[in-house]
Protein backbone atom coordinates (compact mmCIF):
# COMPACT_ATOMS: atom_id res chain seq x y z
CA UNK A 1 0.00 0.00 0.00
CA UNK A 2 1.38 3.36 -1.00
CA UNK A 3 -1.21 5.77 0.28
CA UNK A 4 -0.07 9.33 0.92
CA UNK A 5 -1.01 10.75 4.31
CA UNK A 6 -1.20 14.37 5.47
CA UNK A 7 0.10 13.75 8.96
CA UNK A 8 1.40 10.99 11.16
CA UNK A 9 -0.19 10.97 14.60
CA UNK A 10 -3.41 8.98 14.89
CA UNK A 11 -5.56 8.56 17.97
CA UNK A 12 -7.19 5.11 18.03
CA UNK A 13 -10.13 5.19 20.45
CA UNK A 14 -11.02 1.76 21.80
CA UNK A 15 -7.45 0.75 21.03
CA UNK A 16 -7.63 -2.67 22.65
CA UNK A 17 -10.04 -4.28 20.19
CA UNK A 18 -8.72 -6.65 17.55
CA UNK A 19 -9.51 -4.27 14.67
CA UNK A 20 -7.70 -1.37 16.33
CA UNK A 21 -4.65 -3.51 17.02
CA UNK A 22 -4.59 -4.74 13.42
CA UNK A 23 -4.90 -1.17 12.17
CA UNK A 24 -2.12 -0.06 14.53
CA UNK A 25 0.32 -2.58 13.07
CA UNK A 26 -0.63 -1.53 9.51
CA UNK A 27 -0.16 2.10 10.50
CA UNK A 28 3.29 1.43 11.89
CA UNK A 29 4.21 -0.27 8.60
CA UNK A 30 3.00 2.88 6.81
CA UNK A 31 5.15 5.11 9.06
CA UNK A 32 2.16 6.48 10.95
CA UNK A 33 2.24 6.83 14.74
CA UNK A 34 -0.81 5.30 16.43
CA UNK A 35 -1.84 6.32 19.95
CA UNK A 36 -4.10 3.58 21.29
CA UNK A 37 -6.45 4.17 24.19
CA UNK A 38 -7.18 1.57 26.84
CA UNK A 39 -9.57 1.59 29.75
CA UNK A 40 -7.64 -0.36 32.38
CA UNK A 41 -4.41 -2.22 33.08
CA UNK A 42 -5.71 -5.34 31.38
CA UNK A 43 -6.24 -3.34 28.19
CA UNK A 44 -2.77 -1.85 28.47
CA UNK A 45 -1.30 -5.36 28.59
CA UNK A 46 -3.38 -6.48 25.60
CA UNK A 47 -1.81 -3.68 23.54
CA UNK A 48 1.73 -4.51 24.71
CA UNK A 49 1.24 -8.16 23.85
CA UNK A 50 -0.29 -7.47 20.43
CA UNK A 51 2.44 -5.07 19.31
CA UNK A 52 5.69 -6.73 20.49
CA UNK A 53 9.09 -5.23 19.70
CA UNK A 54 7.52 -2.03 18.44
CA UNK A 55 8.24 0.24 21.40
CA UNK A 56 8.70 3.83 20.31
CA UNK A 57 6.61 3.30 17.20
CA UNK A 58 3.30 3.68 18.97
CA UNK A 59 1.97 4.88 22.29
CA UNK A 60 -0.86 3.84 24.56
CA UNK A 61 -2.88 6.11 26.86
CA UNK A 62 -5.65 5.54 29.35
CA UNK A 63 -9.08 6.87 28.41
CA UNK A 64 -12.10 5.81 30.39
CA UNK A 65 -15.28 6.85 28.57
CA UNK A 66 -17.22 8.81 31.14
CA UNK A 67 -14.15 10.01 33.07
CA UNK A 68 -13.37 13.61 32.13
CA UNK A 69 -10.08 13.60 34.02
CA UNK A 70 -8.77 10.82 31.79
CA UNK A 71 -9.91 12.84 28.75
CA UNK A 72 -8.05 15.93 29.98
CA UNK A 73 -4.91 13.84 30.61
CA UNK A 74 -5.12 12.31 27.15
CA UNK A 75 -5.34 15.69 25.45
CA UNK A 76 -2.59 17.15 27.65
CA UNK A 77 -0.40 14.38 26.31
CA UNK A 78 -1.56 14.94 22.71
CA UNK A 79 -0.97 18.71 22.90
CA UNK A 80 -1.20 20.33 19.48
CA UNK A 81 -0.09 17.22 17.68
CA UNK A 82 -2.98 15.21 16.27
CA UNK A 83 -3.69 14.44 12.63
CA UNK A 84 -6.14 11.54 12.66
CA UNK A 85 -8.78 9.94 14.86
CA UNK A 86 -10.14 6.44 14.32
CA UNK A 87 -12.94 5.65 16.72
CA UNK A 88 -13.61 1.99 17.51
CA UNK A 89 -14.91 2.59 21.01
CA UNK A 90 -18.35 1.22 21.79
CA UNK A 91 -19.84 -0.16 24.96
CA UNK A 92 -22.01 -3.21 24.55
CA UNK A 93 -25.52 -3.09 25.93
CA UNK A 94 -28.19 -5.48 24.77
CA UNK A 95 -31.71 -5.25 26.09
CA UNK A 96 -35.22 -5.09 24.81
CA UNK A 97 -36.36 -1.46 25.01
CA UNK A 98 -39.30 -2.33 27.23
CA UNK A 99 -37.01 -4.24 29.58
CA UNK A 100 -34.13 -1.80 29.97
CA UNK A 101 -33.04 -0.42 33.32
CA UNK A 102 -33.32 3.39 33.37
CA UNK A 103 -29.98 3.99 35.07
CA UNK A 104 -28.20 1.66 32.65
CA UNK A 105 -29.73 3.51 29.71
CA UNK A 106 -28.62 6.91 31.05
CA UNK A 107 -25.10 5.67 31.70
CA UNK A 108 -24.88 3.99 28.30
CA UNK A 109 -25.82 7.11 26.35
CA UNK A 110 -23.72 9.32 28.58
CA UNK A 111 -20.62 7.21 27.92
CA UNK A 112 -21.25 6.32 24.29
CA UNK A 113 -22.77 9.53 22.92
CA UNK A 114 -22.27 12.54 25.22
CA UNK A 115 -18.70 11.63 26.14
CA UNK A 116 -17.90 11.02 22.47
CA UNK A 117 -19.15 14.55 21.70
CA UNK A 118 -16.65 15.87 24.25
CA UNK A 119 -13.83 13.91 22.63
CA UNK A 120 -14.84 15.28 19.22
CA UNK A 121 -14.90 18.82 20.58
CA UNK A 122 -11.37 18.48 21.93
CA UNK A 123 -10.00 16.73 18.85
CA UNK A 124 -11.67 19.30 16.58
CA UNK A 125 -10.13 22.20 18.50
CA UNK A 126 -6.65 20.66 18.29
CA UNK A 127 -7.07 20.04 14.56
CA UNK A 128 -8.36 23.57 13.95
CA UNK A 129 -4.97 24.94 14.98
CA UNK A 130 -3.41 23.17 12.00
CA UNK A 131 -6.50 23.49 9.85
CA UNK A 132 -6.33 19.86 8.94
CA UNK A 133 -7.50 16.55 10.31
CA UNK A 134 -9.30 13.39 9.37
CA UNK A 135 -11.66 11.42 11.58
CA UNK A 136 -13.11 7.98 10.92
CA UNK A 137 -15.90 6.54 13.03
CA UNK A 138 -16.33 2.79 12.98
CA UNK A 139 -20.04 2.14 13.12
CA UNK A 140 -21.87 -1.01 12.10
CA UNK A 141 -24.57 -2.22 9.71
CA UNK A 142 -26.49 -2.96 12.90
CA UNK A 143 -26.88 0.80 13.34
CA UNK A 144 -29.43 1.20 10.51
CA UNK A 145 -30.59 -2.46 10.68
CA UNK A 146 -30.51 -3.74 14.25
CA UNK A 147 -31.83 -7.03 15.57
CA UNK A 148 -34.20 -7.13 18.55
CA UNK A 149 -32.20 -6.25 21.66
CA UNK A 150 -29.82 -3.98 19.75
CA UNK A 151 -31.94 -0.83 19.99
CA UNK A 152 -29.65 1.01 22.39
CA UNK A 153 -26.53 -0.02 20.53
CA UNK A 154 -28.10 1.14 17.24
CA UNK A 155 -29.31 4.40 18.74
CA UNK A 156 -25.88 5.20 20.19
CA UNK A 157 -24.16 4.32 16.91
CA UNK A 158 -26.57 6.42 14.82
CA UNK A 159 -26.24 9.36 17.22
CA UNK A 160 -22.46 9.09 17.08
CA UNK A 161 -22.56 8.84 13.29
CA UNK A 162 -24.55 12.09 13.25
CA UNK A 163 -21.93 13.79 15.44
CA UNK A 164 -19.14 12.73 13.11
CA UNK A 165 -21.04 13.69 9.96
CA UNK A 166 -21.85 17.12 11.35
CA UNK A 167 -18.26 17.68 12.34
CA UNK A 168 -17.30 17.16 8.69
CA UNK A 169 -20.10 19.49 7.66
CA UNK A 170 -19.06 22.21 10.08
CA UNK A 171 -15.28 22.04 9.81
CA UNK A 172 -14.83 20.76 6.26
CA UNK A 173 -13.92 24.20 5.00
CA UNK A 174 -11.15 24.30 7.58
CA UNK A 175 -9.63 21.07 6.28
CA UNK A 176 -11.15 18.77 8.91
CA UNK A 177 -13.21 15.98 7.41
CA UNK A 178 -14.99 12.87 8.64
CA UNK A 179 -16.25 9.58 7.34
CA UNK A 180 -18.22 6.74 8.90
CA UNK A 181 -17.47 3.12 8.10
CA UNK A 182 -20.22 0.55 8.67
CA UNK A 183 -18.79 -2.96 8.61
CA UNK A 184 -21.15 -5.94 8.45
CA UNK A 185 -20.21 -9.39 9.79
CA UNK A 186 -16.53 -9.22 10.68
CA UNK A 187 -14.32 -12.14 11.59
CA UNK A 188 -12.90 -10.42 14.66
CA UNK A 189 -13.84 -9.68 18.27
CA UNK A 190 -17.56 -9.75 19.09
CA UNK A 191 -18.38 -10.42 15.43
CA UNK A 192 -16.38 -13.64 15.47
CA UNK A 193 -18.10 -14.79 18.66
CA UNK A 194 -21.48 -14.16 17.04
CA UNK A 195 -20.53 -15.99 13.86
CA UNK A 196 -19.33 -18.96 15.90
CA UNK A 197 -22.59 -19.01 17.84
CA UNK A 198 -24.49 -19.10 14.54
CA UNK A 199 -22.19 -21.84 13.27
CA UNK A 200 -21.48 -19.86 10.09
CA UNK A 201 -25.05 -20.32 8.79
CA UNK A 202 -25.70 -16.62 8.88
CA UNK A 203 -23.07 -16.06 6.22
CA UNK A 204 -25.25 -17.88 3.67
CA UNK A 205 -27.23 -14.66 3.36
CA UNK A 206 -24.14 -12.59 2.55
CA UNK A 207 -23.70 -12.32 -1.24
CA UNK A 208 -19.92 -12.86 -0.99
CA UNK A 209 -20.58 -15.88 1.32
CA UNK A 210 -18.03 -14.93 3.91
CA UNK A 211 -17.31 -12.48 6.71
CA UNK A 212 -15.19 -9.38 6.20
CA UNK A 213 -11.67 -9.92 7.50
CA UNK A 214 -9.94 -7.66 9.99
CA UNK A 215 -7.19 -6.99 7.45
CA UNK A 216 -9.77 -5.77 4.92
CA UNK A 217 -11.20 -3.40 7.52
CA UNK A 218 -7.76 -2.09 8.50
CA UNK A 219 -6.73 -1.56 4.87
CA UNK A 220 -9.97 0.27 4.14
CA UNK A 221 -9.48 2.54 7.14
CA UNK A 222 -5.95 3.33 5.99
CA UNK A 223 -7.34 4.27 2.59
CA UNK A 224 -10.02 6.44 4.24
CA UNK A 225 -7.29 8.25 6.18
CA UNK A 226 -5.22 8.82 3.05
CA UNK A 227 -5.22 11.92 0.86
CA UNK A 228 -6.85 9.84 -1.91
CA UNK A 229 -10.07 9.58 0.13
CA UNK A 230 -10.25 13.24 1.18
CA UNK A 231 -13.26 13.85 -1.06
CA UNK A 232 -15.35 11.52 1.09
CA UNK A 233 -16.67 13.77 3.82
CA UNK A 234 -19.65 13.74 6.18
CA UNK A 235 -20.87 10.46 4.79
CA UNK A 236 -20.99 6.75 5.57
CA UNK A 237 -19.68 3.74 3.72
CA UNK A 238 -21.06 0.25 4.11
CA UNK A 239 -18.69 -2.70 3.97
CA UNK A 240 -20.81 -5.81 4.39
CA UNK A 241 -20.26 -7.97 1.34
CA UNK A 242 -23.59 -6.80 -0.06
CA UNK A 243 -25.82 -8.04 2.79
CA UNK A 244 -27.69 -4.78 3.41
CA UNK A 245 -28.82 -4.52 -0.20
CA UNK A 246 -30.42 -7.94 -0.11
CA UNK A 247 -34.16 -8.33 0.30
CA UNK A 248 -35.15 -10.23 3.43
CA UNK A 249 -32.84 -12.54 5.36
CA UNK B 1 3.14 43.35 22.45
CA UNK B 2 -0.10 44.44 24.17
CA UNK B 3 -3.26 42.34 24.17
CA UNK B 4 -5.00 44.47 21.53
CA UNK B 5 -2.09 44.19 19.10
CA UNK B 6 -1.95 40.43 19.62
CA UNK B 7 -5.71 40.03 19.11
CA UNK B 8 -5.52 42.20 16.01
CA UNK B 9 -2.75 40.02 14.61
CA UNK B 10 -4.83 36.88 15.21
CA UNK B 11 -7.93 38.41 13.58
CA UNK B 12 -6.03 39.67 10.54
CA UNK B 13 -4.81 36.14 9.94
CA UNK B 14 -8.07 34.34 10.69
CA UNK B 15 -10.42 36.68 8.85
CA UNK B 16 -7.99 37.59 6.10
CA UNK B 17 -8.20 41.33 6.87
CA UNK B 18 -5.89 44.27 6.23
CA UNK B 19 -5.76 45.26 9.90
CA UNK B 20 -6.11 49.00 9.47
CA UNK B 21 -9.84 48.87 10.13
CA UNK B 22 -9.55 47.14 13.51
CA UNK B 23 -9.72 49.16 16.73
CA UNK B 24 -10.86 48.16 20.23
CA UNK B 25 -14.27 49.67 19.34
CA UNK B 26 -14.73 47.49 16.24
CA UNK B 27 -17.71 45.14 16.27
CA UNK B 28 -16.51 41.60 15.69
CA UNK B 29 -19.64 40.23 14.05
CA UNK B 30 -21.42 43.35 12.79
CA UNK B 31 -18.39 45.00 11.19
CA UNK B 32 -15.79 42.30 10.61
CA UNK B 33 -18.40 39.73 9.57
CA UNK B 34 -17.09 36.94 11.80
CA UNK B 35 -19.20 33.78 11.44
CA UNK B 36 -19.66 30.99 13.99
CA UNK B 37 -16.76 28.95 12.60
CA UNK B 38 -14.53 32.08 12.75
CA UNK B 39 -15.47 32.54 16.42
CA UNK B 40 -14.63 28.90 17.09
CA UNK B 41 -11.21 29.36 15.49
CA UNK B 42 -10.72 32.59 17.38
CA UNK B 43 -11.46 30.84 20.69
CA UNK B 44 -8.95 28.12 19.82
CA UNK B 45 -6.34 30.73 18.81
CA UNK B 46 -6.85 32.76 22.01
CA UNK B 47 -6.56 29.62 24.12
CA UNK B 48 -3.39 28.61 22.32
CA UNK B 49 -1.79 32.08 22.16
CA UNK B 50 -2.53 33.35 25.67
CA UNK B 51 -2.52 29.91 27.38
CA UNK B 52 -5.84 30.59 29.07
CA UNK B 53 -9.03 28.58 29.36
CA UNK B 54 -11.67 29.98 27.01
CA UNK B 55 -15.38 29.40 27.46
CA UNK B 56 -16.86 30.25 24.06
CA UNK B 57 -20.29 31.23 25.39
CA UNK B 58 -18.69 33.65 27.86
CA UNK B 59 -16.11 35.38 25.70
CA UNK B 60 -18.56 35.81 22.80
CA UNK B 61 -21.48 36.86 25.03
CA UNK B 62 -23.53 34.12 23.37
CA UNK B 63 -26.23 34.00 26.07
CA UNK B 64 -26.47 37.73 26.62
CA UNK B 65 -30.04 38.05 25.30
CA UNK B 66 -31.11 34.93 27.16
CA UNK B 67 -29.81 36.38 30.44
CA UNK B 68 -31.73 39.62 29.84
CA UNK B 69 -34.90 37.55 29.47
CA UNK B 70 -34.06 35.51 32.59
CA UNK B 71 -33.43 38.63 34.66
CA UNK B 72 -36.67 40.21 33.42
CA UNK B 73 -38.71 37.07 34.16
CA UNK B 74 -37.21 36.78 37.64
CA UNK B 75 -37.73 40.51 38.36
CA UNK B 76 -34.00 41.05 38.90
CA UNK B 77 -31.88 44.10 38.10
CA UNK B 78 -30.71 43.34 34.55
CA UNK B 79 -27.30 45.03 34.77
CA UNK B 80 -26.55 43.43 38.12
CA UNK B 81 -27.67 40.01 36.83
CA UNK B 82 -25.54 40.27 33.68
CA UNK B 83 -22.56 41.49 35.68
CA UNK B 84 -22.72 38.24 37.65
CA UNK B 85 -22.66 36.26 34.39
CA UNK B 86 -19.94 38.33 32.72
CA UNK B 87 -17.65 39.51 35.54
CA UNK B 88 -15.02 40.60 33.02
CA UNK B 89 -17.27 43.38 31.68
CA UNK B 90 -17.62 46.68 33.53
CA UNK B 91 -21.12 47.71 34.58
CA UNK B 92 -20.89 50.64 32.14
CA UNK B 93 -20.05 48.35 29.27
CA UNK B 94 -22.84 45.92 30.23
CA UNK B 95 -25.35 48.81 30.30
CA UNK B 96 -24.07 50.00 26.92
CA UNK B 97 -24.61 46.58 25.36
CA UNK B 98 -28.13 46.35 26.82
CA UNK B 99 -28.98 49.79 25.44
CA UNK B 100 -27.96 48.81 21.91
CA UNK B 101 -28.87 45.11 21.88
CA UNK B 102 -31.68 45.62 19.36
CA UNK B 103 -29.12 46.90 16.82
CA UNK B 104 -27.50 43.48 16.34
CA UNK B 105 -24.56 41.64 17.91
CA UNK B 106 -22.73 44.07 20.20
CA UNK B 107 -19.51 42.12 20.75
CA UNK B 108 -16.50 44.40 20.34
CA UNK B 109 -12.78 43.71 20.24
CA UNK B 110 -12.44 45.46 23.61
CA UNK B 111 -14.74 42.81 25.16
CA UNK B 112 -12.32 40.09 24.06
CA UNK B 113 -9.48 42.11 25.59
CA UNK B 114 -11.42 42.39 28.87
CA UNK B 115 -12.02 38.62 28.93
CA UNK B 116 -8.38 37.80 28.23
CA UNK B 117 -7.12 40.32 30.79
CA UNK B 118 -9.46 38.88 33.40
CA UNK B 119 -8.41 35.29 32.64
CA UNK B 120 -4.71 36.20 32.69
CA UNK B 121 -5.15 37.75 36.14
CA UNK B 122 -6.73 34.52 37.39
CA UNK B 123 -3.80 32.52 36.03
Amino acid sequence: MNWKFSGTRALLLGGTCELALTLASFMIESSLFPILTYRNEEGQNVIKKALPHLEGKYDACCLDFGDRDSLDSLFSYIGDNLDFVVDFAQGNYESLIAQADGDDVHRYFSENVSFRAEILKMAGRVMLKKRKGRLVFISSTAAPRPNPGQGFYAAAKLASEALYRNMGLELGKRGITTVVLRPGYVDAGRGREYLQEQDGKILEAVPIKRAITRNEIAETILFLLSDSAAGMNATEITMDGGLSYRKGK
Amino acid sequence: MDTFTEIKKILVELLDLEGGEITPETFLIKELGAESIDLLELAVAINSHFKIAVKDEEIFLTRFRLYITEATQQGKDIVFYLASKYPFLTKERTAEIIAHISEGPQLKIKDLISYITCQLQEV
